[in-house]
Order: structure tokens, then sequence, then C-alpha cells
């Protein structure tokens, strides 16, 4: 008999070890899968599943039942932790082309780092597409040219505090649109 | 498989060993969440004493006469509990003779002697009893010397857990009496009870009779319970070959002997029979 998540999460709060070597055994995929759908980067849907679990293991009580299955919760733990990476690694491509057009004899990003930004960037891109005109436009000007705010505002023809508050929508959208992705192909 | 299956995922080698690294790093395994505050044994038995005397307070003079355990009612009941309460003051100031007394034979005379007294007059001879054990605890010369009383042979602070234990299960048989809900101990006092009980496993198992070497893993859930994993007849480096999960509280009633392995809310991993063998030897650690 497969025990359920009740049990599996009590056994972990109990500090039984062999519970989460279970879980990892029977979810891990799953998790893996939904962090690499939002990444395309097998290293860092690695680093993300060893987030979750971590968490899991460090705060089982933080799982709430009546929310919904183990395996859904620690799949949207996994979109989310995904999801910040994708932004984090955003803002750093932002800084970083904003640092060089200040400083243009610096030297450039390494190729490695071009390709891992790429992989992620590209993920982000296929999602920003889905967004509406003006959402999009911001986005693509602070994220994509490393714009901002004020930059952004000029460039758009909007004021700055509507730049502000368009980018917040767009994205919290296009954390939807990637949380609807992963749902359907999950 | 056809084109619509999705192919299965391959985890990345190493990665299983990694995260689990990680984890254990991140909180050691068998420490629960949350943690629970440790307590001392003597305040233990101290906070046990209470909840059995506030019980003794808030009872009707009618509910003394009430059938409560083997042929004792209440009172004759609270006077088993002062002869083991005298018991121990023998095994406190040294007297030998108690070591392997009977539990109930030994006592019998003082519950007895409670038949035709005032209610208040056996349970204030009931807590004068329980606080003269705190007084000679509180004075004992070695407090990790062991204690040999009815029976068993414990470190006076596991003896103290074992008297907590035994007012807790009795309380519950008053308030069963007297059709009342069960208490259930806080988190701290059931953490004590359950290390003891683990503690006392093994060779509860071996005088049961279950076969070894064996090696079980004990997960009592809840707050107050945590893993543990049982050596029984060999070493703790055995493979674990039979798991047992089950309530804290549930489990606590079957070392009392209060509740069959029938009862419980069990989930069992390995052989069968060997975990019943287990849960008959923790029920056989009630002296009742």
């Amino acid at each position: 008999m497969e025990p359920t998540d009740a049990l599996l999460v009590a056994r972990l709060a109990a500090g039984d070890d062999h519970a989460l070597a279970e879980i990892f055994d029977r979810l891990a995929p799953a998790v893996y899968s939904a962090a690499l759908r939002v990444l395309g980067d097998g290293s860092g849907a690695q680093d993300v599943v060893q987030d979750v679990f971590v968490e899991l293991w460090s705060h089982p009580d933080r799982y709430d039942l009546a929310a919904g299955t183990l395996r859904t919760y620690l799949m949207v733990l996994a979109r989310h932790r995904a999801v910040d990476r994708v932004r984090s690694e955003l803002r750093r491509i932002a800084r970083q082309e904003r640092h060089h057009r200040l400083t243009p004899t610096e030297r450039p990003l390494s190729p490695s780092d071009q390709v891992a930004a790429g992989e992620a960037a590209d993920v982000v891109r296929a999602a920003v597409r889905l967004l509406p005109d003006g959402q999009r436009r911001v986005v693509e000007l602070a994220y994509f040219q490393g714009l901002s705010y004020r930059e952004v505002a000029l460039a758009a023809g909007i004021p700055e505090g509507t730049a502000k508050s368009r980018l917040r929508l767009a994205l919290a959208k296009l954390e939807t649109v990637l949380d609807r992705q992963l749902l359907e192909t999950s | 498989m056809s084109a619509d299956t999705p192919q299965p995922v391959v985890l990345p080698e190493g990665l299983r060993e990694r995260v689990l690294a990680a984890s254990w790093q991140a909180r050691t395994a068998g420490h629960t969440v949350p943690q629970v505050a440790e307590m001392p044994p003597a305040e233990a038995f101290s906070r046990a004493a209470d909840a059995f005397y506030g019980l003794l307070c808030a009872l009707a003079e009618r509910d003394w006469r009430l059938p409560v355990l083997r042929d004792l009612d209440v009172q004759g009941l609270v006077g088993h509990l002062i002869g083991v309460e005298e018991d121990v003051h023998r095994c406190l100031a040294g007297d030998p003779d108690v070591a392997d007394a009977d539990h109930v034979g030994s006592t019998q005379l003082a519950a007895v002697r409670q038949a035709g007294r005032a209610p208040d007059q056996t349970r204030a001879d009931w807590r004068r009893a329980a606080d003269r054990t705190l007084e000679l605890v509180q004075t004992a010369a070695d407090p990790r010397a062991e204690m040999a009383v009815h029976g068993i042979r414990l470190p006076l602070g596991a003896l103290l857990i074992a008297r907590a234990f035994e007012l807790w299960t009795h309380e519950n048989d008053i308030l069963r009496a007297v059709g009342m809900p069960a208490s259930v101990p806080d988190a701290s006092m059931l953490r004590l009870m359950t290390e003891l009980a683990a503690g006392l496993l093994p060779h509860a198992a071996t005088r049961t009779g279950v076969p070894g070497p064996l090696s079980v893993r004990l997960v009592l859930t809840g707050p107050g319970g945590g893993t543990w994993d049982v050596a029984i007849g060999g070493g703790p480096s055995d493979p674990v070959a039979v798991g047992i999960v089950t309530d804290v509280v549930g489990f606590c009633r079957l070392v009392a002997n209060r509740a069959t392995p029938a009862e419980l809310d069990l989930y069992v991993t390995g052989d069968r029979g060997q975990a019943e063998g287990v849960l008959a030897a923790a029920a056989a650690l009630a002296l009742d």
C-alpha cells in the first residue's frame, strides 16, 4: 500500500529521512521536468530540484494538505523557484547590458554566460510574446534593452508611473503565462 | 508507446545524492519539525502530578466509587498510586526490598486501605506522597544513579518519566470511568515518554521473544513524536527490516496497554508478523 501524502509529510515532520528519499524517488522526475520546462537548462533545473526538496525537508509544515496533492505542491514550488531564477537572470542581463553601454571598453560577457543567459531569455521571450502590446513593450524595453523606468517611459511615450505599473502587471502575467505553459505540459 | 506519450524523465546522475545530502545539512535526520522544547524529568513528573491532582479535585463524591481498573474503584486506584509513591520513596532511600516487588501486589494493601475513607483524605494523602517523591528527588545524592523498583531498573530521570507515564495512564483510566474525554500530554512530555519507550523496546522485545537480529524504524507522528532506529538483538547498523509508523499518542496508549495494535492507525513496511511482535513487545512495557 502506498503511503498517503499526509502520512509522508507527517513522517518528514517526525524526522524520518527515509520518507524524503521515498518522496524524491516518486516525485523528483516531475519536479525536475517542471523546472526544466521553465528554464530550458538542466543545470538550473537541478538547482531548483535541490531547492524544492531542501525546502520540503526543512519546512514540511508549509505543505497544506487541503490545498492539493504533494505532487502539485512540489511542482508549483518548482515553477515558482524556476521563474524566480529566470527573473533574477533577466535582471542580471539587464544590469550587465546597461553596464556595458556605460563602460564600452570593459570585457564583454563570456561565451558560457551568453549561452546561459540566452537559454533563459529564450523561454521568457516566448512568454512575453503572449502579453498585450503595451505590457510587452515595457518588458522588452526594461529587460531586453535594459532601460530604467524613466528611459522606458520616454521610449514608450508614457508617464513613468504608468511604465512601473505596466511592468508590474506584465511580470504578474508573465508568471501566469509560464505557469499555464507548465501546467499544460505537465 | 504512442507518439503522444511523454518520455519518462531520467534524472541527472548524482542528483539524488546531492539533494539528499543538502537536505540533511539543512536539517539533521531525526530532528523534528517543529522542535520540541526540552523538559527536565522532574518537571515532567511534577506536571503529570498536577494534572492528576487537578482531576481528583474535579471529581464528584460519587465518581470515587466508580469501577475503574482491575477490582479497583477510583479511590482504590488512587490508593494504588499512593502505594507506588511509597515504594518509590523506599527505593530512593536505598531499600532493596522494593527492587523486584510486584507493581500491583505490593501496592494492594495501600489500595484496599482507602475503602471507606473520605475522598478528600485519599486525595490529600496522594498529593503528599507525590510531593514527597519530588522532595526526595531534589535531594538525591546522584541523579544519574540507577534506581530499582517494581522490577524496573532505570536512572532516576528515566524513573520519573516512567512515573509521569503511569500518572497520565491512570488519569485517563479515571477520565474514561467518569465519561470524560481523554487527555493528551503536551509535546515535551510526549517526547520524554516516547524516548523512554523507544529506549526500552529492545529489552521488551527480547523478553517477549521477538526473534533478532531485527532493525526496526519506529516513526511516531505528531507533536512529541520522532524517529528511532531500534536494534533488537543486533547492532544499530543493521539495515532496517521493519518500518512502523503510527500516531505518537496512540503509541503511548499501546505502551500503557490501553490500546491494541488493531486500534492504532498503523503503516507497516517489511514483515507484518515481525512488526506485530514488536508492537506486542511495546504493550508489554506496561506495568498496569
